[in-house]
């Protein structure tokens, strides 16, 4: 049973991290590496240095991505602390039904989002514009973030908070010196969650970018060229879009599934 | 400081009703305790007074000022909780000068005020650490001297010893009393544990079912408990109730109990005597026949559990005494310190004059 | 300000957001299912036709049809496979020792590459020449030698079931293994003392007990499936053929390669309203807990 399970675990482990450590060898060979398998070859920076440089600009299309989750990020997490904070504390008529509603917006397909957007946006102008990602992208994250963090605020016990309503403060003073504080381990977690959402978004970059606002994730698409796919680019190009949230996504692990399941699995 | 009153104060959530159209007069500077089982309406009554629960009906006035519509912060009272509720992410200066630095209070006469409260309760050497790092002895010292920092209206405390050991809970109490004495601050105080409602009241509102059953001082609702609710509930071992009747100006109950009883009722009566009223006598002796069920040393007395025509009776002995299950015993009624109840209405059926 | 007016005021800058984000494009593609509306001819909203286009896609559209079977097929596969796996998975994992710390500790990390970035990755590695997957397979399993994994209709589709089970099942690992922490151990404990057999005790108490986590995480999963997207254009871009065009593509090519707007939205909502059945289902379960 044991050299099953260790068999089964080695199987398990090799599934995960091989195809990450390929992609990684990758940016480091050279171009005739590629076809041999190899995993013995020169290693070199070559591919770095091209990506960030002309044609491909990889540094702009690293800031577009920067931009539009941390603009997205930075407009989300406000709102939604307020929201969420309404939500744990208060009863309120049709409480459900605004639950409900904040829930069923994760199940809304973003292709049917993007539509309108599309229309809107190239009537405004706002096509390939951060702030036209950004607008989109709040679709999809405001409700992971009132969600997420209702349950962290559903953890913090309220008698801290009566006792400084009872001391003289008001709701919003409350809210300020003592909620904040209290419930900032969760506003954190909330906001990378949020940040790698936006960070990895897809569907809606390719649809409304094209050169100027151009994030990561489409911005590697562009290696496949007429001259055929730049694995060994998108390969470093892969490996730098990765670092920042194989970081960011470890040290709040444990809380990355409480936010896809909305709390019901802690 | 100032006297508070609650006219028919109802608290209703949809079908469940916590709190019935309680009336209660606090006197200025009296020290309240409302005591009850969980779930009898004690606490949401307190949460009301704060202006932390907003009244379904009725009337709270504090210091002759009707208080329904003002926020806890315009009520000027400070509040001691449970789980303390201390304000995890500042110090414990902080903490105590939180309600001064809301008023505006600078920060030099403030820091004074802090030490001076923390002073009081003996956790000068701590002012610079966070309520995690404390004890939680320590923890309750610190939302006691936020609530003395302030020189407010009134205090509420909500069950504050109930998270601290058996030991410290002793020596706390005896702090709590102390000052409020000291203070003379009006003081409501909720609790499930006879024993702080006996120790620290002037007078006591027994608490069931969202209704007041009994208002008096700790003497009266334990010799005199109003129903069989309170009969039951003050004392540890509880009161003796015995099933059985009155005719002629005796209660008699199976298993050969006949007592004298100074009522004027007839017919179905539910007697109640405390053990420490029930003396343990040799067989043959005292007014009836028992067995022991069993005995049990307390450390100060031995309580002795005899059976009598198949009802249980708890009776304090001395702490010397010793007896096999099973052995015959003879047992002794104090007859001055009898109760007696209508089983029908619950109530305390008074001695005829 | 009492707190009655403020609970609702808290909410106003949240619901803007949703208002504006989501239910404001739902709207609009909703009505626009109804119109006659190509970017070709025209830049205004076209002229009303009713149900047309829901008509047209339920019987007279073997793209759509299409589309409908591999999203049944690629969901059903996917599901299976992420529950199975995620339960087998954590079940192993439960135990204390060096090597499930170690899993453990990695499994957040296919969840954290952008799946457009898995798409094209395993694209490469399964490439028909230089594709390390491909020679792998060969390697391990002889009969796979040769297969050109990307250029078969089936083949194609397994392996985007593959891409994205790399990138779901450890994440479901992780929320079956929080599913597995919050259970009591005393019933299994009982269970064991009372002469069940390990497997006895998964299946009479373990398992039941962990249902309701299984029915999130096979609901969750089967929405995600659904919306299916980002591997499809990374990955296969659709084919070989249309042998791996999902819903969700195949909206994207209707708006974005054809500019029909208003058939795009009917299928669009068509697929919203299957999620939206879901959604009601899910939230049921979510919600069933009392609240505190």
């Amino acid at each position: 049973m044991r050299a099953v399970r260790t068999a089964l675990l080695l199987a398990v482990l090799f599934l995960i991290l091989f195809p990450i450590a390929w992609m990684a060898l990758t940016a480091f060979k050279r171009p005739v590496d590629l076809l041999g398998l190899s995993l013995f070859f020169t290693p070199t920076l070559d591919n770095f240095r091209t990506i960030f440089s002309h044609p491909w600009n990889i540094g702009r299309t690293l800031w577009n991505s920067t931009v539009v989750a941390a603009l997205t990020v930075l407009i989300a997490i406000p709102a939604a602390t307020l929201a969420a904070y309404s939500f744990s504390r208060f009863e309120m008529r049709f409480k459900t039904g605004l639950f409900f509603l904040i829930l069923a917006t994760q199940f809304v397909p973003a292709v049917v989002v993007v539509l309108p957007f599309y229309l809107l946006f190239r009537d405004l102008g706002l096509l390939d514009t951060h702030w036209a990602l950004v607008i989109v992208n709040l679709a999809i994250v405001t409700p992971f973030a009132v969600w997420m963090l209702k349950g962290f605020l559903d953890a913090v016990p309220a008698e801290s908070e009566e006792a400084a309503l009872v001391d003289g403060a008001t709701r919003l003073r409350v809210i300020i010196d003592i909620v904040v504080p209290m419930v900032w381990p969760g506003v954190v977690v909330t906001t990378v969650f949020c940040f790698v959402l936006t960070w990895n978004e897809f569907l809606f970059a390719l649809i409304l970018t094209r050169d100027d606002a151009v994030t990561l994730p489409v911005g590697i698409t562009r290696f496949r060229t007429e001259r055929g796919d730049l694995w060994e680019l998108i390969a470093a190009a892969g490996i730098l879009i990765s670092i920042p949230m194989f970081f960011l996504s470890s040290i709040i692990q444990r809380h990355f599934v409480t936010g896809m399941t909305g709390g019901a699995v802690k | 400081m100032a006297a508070i009153d609650l006219h028919d104060l109802t608290k209703a959530w949809g079908n469940f009703t916590a709190v019935k159209r309680q009336s209660l007069a606090i006197r200025d500077g009296e020290f309240m305790v409302l005591l009850g089982p969980s779930g009898c309406g004690k606490t949401t009554t307190m949460r009301m007074i704060a202006g932390l629960e907003e009244p379904t009906s009725g009337d709270i006035l504090i210091g002759g000022q009707r208080v329904n519509d003002l926020a806890p912060r315009e009520r000027d009272i400070a509040m001691v909780f449970q789980s303390y509720g201390l304000y995890p992410h500042m110090t414990v200066a902080d903490n105590i000068g939180y309600p001064m630095k809301l008023r505006g209070m600078g920060r030099a006469e403030r820091e004074a005020a802090v030490r001076a409260a923390a002073d009081k309760v003996e956790l000068g050497a701590f002012l610079h650490r966070k309520p995690r790092e404390l004890s939680g002895g320590q923890r309750q010292r610190v939302a006691l001297a936020r609530a003395i920092i302030r020189r407010p209206r009134a205090f509420l405390m909500d069950e504050p010893l109930s998270n601290l050991d058996a030991k410290l809970r002793v020596s706390t109490r005896a702090e709590i009393k102390h000052l409020q004495h000291e203070l003379g601050v009006t003081t409501v105080y909720v609790t499930h544990d006879q024993i702080e409602a006996m120790t620290l009241a002037h007078r006591v509102a027994v608490m069931q079912g969202g209704e007041i059953r009994q208002l008096g001082t700790p003497e009266d609702i334990y010799d005199q408990p109003a129903d069989l609710f309170v009969a039951g509930f003050i004392g540890s071992p509880a009161m003796n109730l015995l099933a059985g009747e009155i005719q002629d100006g005796r209660f008699t109950a199976p298993g050969g109990i006949a007592v004298a009883v100074r009522v004027a009722h007839r017919g179905a009566a539910v007697l109640g005597i405390r053990p420490e009223d029930l003396r343990v006598l040799p067989p043959g002796q005292g007014d009836v026949a028992a067995a022991i069920y069993t005995v049990e040393l307390t450390g100060e007395a031995t309580l002795v559990t005899a059976d009598v025509g198949g009802a249980r009776l708890s009776a304090r002995a001395d702490r010397g005494f010793r007896a096999g299950i099973g052995s015959a015993i003879g047992l002794a009624l104090d007859t001055s310190r009898l109760s007696i109840f209508d089983p029908g209405t619950t109530l305390r059926i008074k001695d005829a004059p | 300000m009492r707190d009655r007016t403020l609970k609702y005021l808290l909410l106003v800058p949240a619901a803007v957001l949703v208002l504006g984000t989501t239910l404001w494009p739902l709207a609009v593609s909703f009505t626009t299912s109804f119109r006659d509306w190509r970017l070709t001819r025209s830049v205004t909203p076209g002229p009303f036709i009713g149900f047309e286009h829901y008509i047209t896609a339920a019987t007279d559209d073997p793209e759509f049809l299409n589309a409908l079977t591999v999203t049944a097929t690629f969901v059903l596969i996917d599901v299976t496979l992420t529950l199975v796996c995620a339960l087998g998975l954590a079940l192993l994992l439960r135990r204390a020792g060096v090597l499930q710390s170690l899993t453990r500790a990695v499994l957040i990390l296919p969840f954290a590459v952008s799946p457009a970035l898995v798409g094209i990755s395993f694209r490469f590695m399964f490439n028909a020449e230089m594709g390390v997957f491909t020679w792998l397979a060969g390697a391990v399993f002889p009969p796979l030698q040769g297969v050109v994994w990307l250029g078969d209709r089936s083949a194609a589709l397994l392996v985007l079931v593959f891409s994205d089970a790399w990138r779901w099942v450890p994440y479901m690992t992780l929320v079956v293994l929080g599913g597995l922490a919050a259970l009591p151990r005393e019933p299994e404990e009982a269970a064991r003392m009372d002469g069940a057999r390990e497997w006895q005790v998964l299946r009479d108490v373990t398992l039941p007990a962990l249902l309701p986590v299984l029915a999130i995480v096979g609901i969750l999963k089967t929405v995600f499936a659904l919306k299916m997207f980002d591997q499809v254009v990374t990955l296969t871009g659709g084919g070989p053929g249309s042998s791996t065009v999902t819903l969700a593509y195949l909206v994207y090519s209707i708006a974005f390669r054809w500019y029909d707007m208003g058939y795009a939205s009917a299928v669009a909502w068509i697929l919203t309203a299957m999620l939206m059945g879901l959604a009601v289902w899910y939230t049921r379960l979510v919600l069933r807990k009392p609240d505190a």
